[in-house]
């Protein structure tokens, strides 16, 4: 069944992959996972704010009668399948609840003011095991979930973008000094995201690896620092982003996979892709897309915004 | 279909740890509430007392808060088992509360005149809960304590959300690669269904069998 998966690997340019270890872990506090919880993060959301106020909106026009759109803006709000865990790509404020920032969240916030005008999102976190139902069945119009583009997935759904690429890494104990990489990985535990593309990508990488998922993030996290496990596989910029908040793990080389991330949509319904294909050529061409990763996983790496991958470059989109 | 083919390894193998989990905390459970039974009946008040404590803590606090603690905050407190015997050990004392509950529903048909009899046989306390008590409540809770095990086999499931692999994580990690959700986690609810069925049937079987005509 893993052997039937197909594997981005098309060398192309890895989210962040001139950021090193050494320099994250060399980066002062100032740039806090957590939007909100340091001092810049006012100067971030006004950016962001800019940004919003300068937002694409879509023509009369585009919105074609019938359509999917022409549906959304009738009823004034675009509902969304997003996590509210996930820091600086969907992440919740837990003193305000309505405030979700984060690059996923951001994004959609951008694709409901191009649709109504109006940055009105319905968030409905997504229990990840089942967005393709949640899709099939209507309770959503788009899932913004860093929601991996695989050729199965996409006989379930369509898939816009891909609007972010990146890749799987190895995060340790920062006592640990053995492993070094995804190669170091043979026999050991390996903690993963019970919902994430680890899952399939360490086996195939390490299949005598010893693999234990956890429901979210912050347990497999946890799992890591108490030793229920020798490594963590999980996204390179989520590790990253981690590693500079907590110095008891570190995130050792570099990224051995390329994750594109596509917008879930509902299947068949070629009027919205594209629709929503304009419009994140739009965001990429105005720089919009730039502002936004800047403000949100850019804060936890030391390099500049990469280029956006190319709508519909890998198989599937 | 060929994916369940495919897939029929890793699903048995899940599915073995699912029933290890339901097997070995129900026959746990079964143990710890009829012993907590025993201590809420008994004439010391200390004993009735922690017996009370520990059904209310287990009946009113969710099963995966007790996982969650149990797996995550103890090994900060110095204790790291494995994940298994962890989930084990908390289904254990979860369901114990409730089998507890059935006992004790169970106690309250035994007669006080057979008790009282018992007393003036010179039975001790432990006799009589022994002999007497004890053997009577439990054939008359059988299917009460049937629909605790089925309970318990459902309530494995979220065992996943702490890591074992069971079979509903083995369900997950499936529809992760196939994107099926809908005809993945139907069969997994079928198996489970079985499952059930079975206990129910057992519990069912064994009433009758073991019934006290009164």
């Amino acid at each position: 069944m893993i052997s039937s998966r197909s594997i981005l690997r098309r060398g192309l340019v890895l989210l962040a992959s001139a950021a090193t270890v050494a320099s994250l872990a060399a980066c002062s506090s100032g740039t806090a996972a957590v939007p909100g919880s340091d001092p810049s993060a006012s100067a971030k959301a006004s950016s962001l704010e800019e940004v919003y106020a300068n937002a694409p909106v879509a023509d009369a026009a585009a919105l074609i009668s019938d359509s999917t759109m022409a549906k959304i803006k009738a009823r004034g709000k675009l509902i969304v399948a997003e996590a509210l865990d996930a820091p600086l790509l969907s992440q919740q404020d837990p003193t305000n609840p309505e405030d979700v920032q984060g690059f996923d969240a951001d994004l959609a916030k951008m694709l409901a003011i191009y649709i109504l005008g109006e940055p009105n999102v319905e968030i409905v976190p997504p229990a990840s095991e089942t967005r393709e139902a949640l899709l099939a069945n209507g309770t959503v119009d788009v899932v913004f979930n860093t929601y991996t583009i695989t050729e199965k997935r996409a006989e379930q759904v369509d898939f816009a973008g891909p609007y972010l690429e990146s890749g799987l890494a190895v995060a340790v104990r920062s006592d640990n000094t053995d492993i070094n990489g995804i190669d170091d990985l043979g026999g050991k535990t390996v903690i993963v995201g019970a919902n994430t593309p680890a899952v399939t990508a360490v086996p195939e990488k390490q299949p005598t690896a010893n693999i234990v998922s956890f429901a979210t993030d912050p347990q497999a996290l946890q799992a890591l620092t108490q030793g229920r496990g020798d490594a963590y596989v999980q996204d390179f910029t989520l590790l990253a982003s981690h590693a500079i908040d907590d110095k008891s793990i570190k995130v050792v080389g570099q990224p051995f996979t390329s994750e594109a991330y596509g917008i879930g949509l509902k299947k068949d319904d070629a009027q919205f892709k594209s629709f929503i294909n304009e419009w994140l050529k739009k965001i990429q061409n105005d720089g919009s897309w730039a502002k936004i990763w800047d403000a949100t996983l850019g804060s936890a790496v030391e390099s500049s915004a990469p280029t956006p991958p190319a709508i519909g470059s890998v198989p599937g989109s | 279909m060929d994916f369940f083919a495919s897939s029929a390894g890793p699903i048995a193998q899940a599915l073995g740890t699912t029933i290890l989990l339901a097997v070995s905390a129900g026959v746990g459970s079964i143990v710890l509430g009829t012993l907590v039974t025993a201590a809420r009946i008994s004439p010391v008040p200390v004993l009735r007392w922690a017996a009370f404590a520990y059904v209310q803590f287990f009946v009113n606090v969710p099963l995966l808060v007790l996982l969650v603690l149990a797996v995550f905050a103890l090994p900060d407190a110095g204790f790291l088992l494995p994940l298994t015997p962890t989930a084990i050990i908390v289904l254990t004392l979860y369901e114990a509360a409730y089998v507890a509950e059935a006992v004790r529903s169970g106690v309250n048909t035994v007669s006080r005149g057979e008790i009282e009899a018992s007393r003036a046989l010179g039975f001790s306390l432990g006799q009589t809960l022994r002999v007497l008590v004890i053997p009577q409540s439990l054939r008359a809770a059988i299917q009460p304590i049937g629909n605790v095990m089925i309970a318990l086999t459902m309530n494995t499931a979220l065992a996943a959300a702490v890591g074992v692999v069971e079979l509903t994580s083995a369900a997950n990690k499936l529809n992760l690669v196939e994107a099926q959700p809908i005809l993945i986690f139907t069969a997994a609810g079928l198996i489970y269904m079985v499952l059930a069925l079975a206990i129910g049937l057992t519990a069912g079987r064994l009433e009758k069998k073991l019934r006290i005509r009164r």
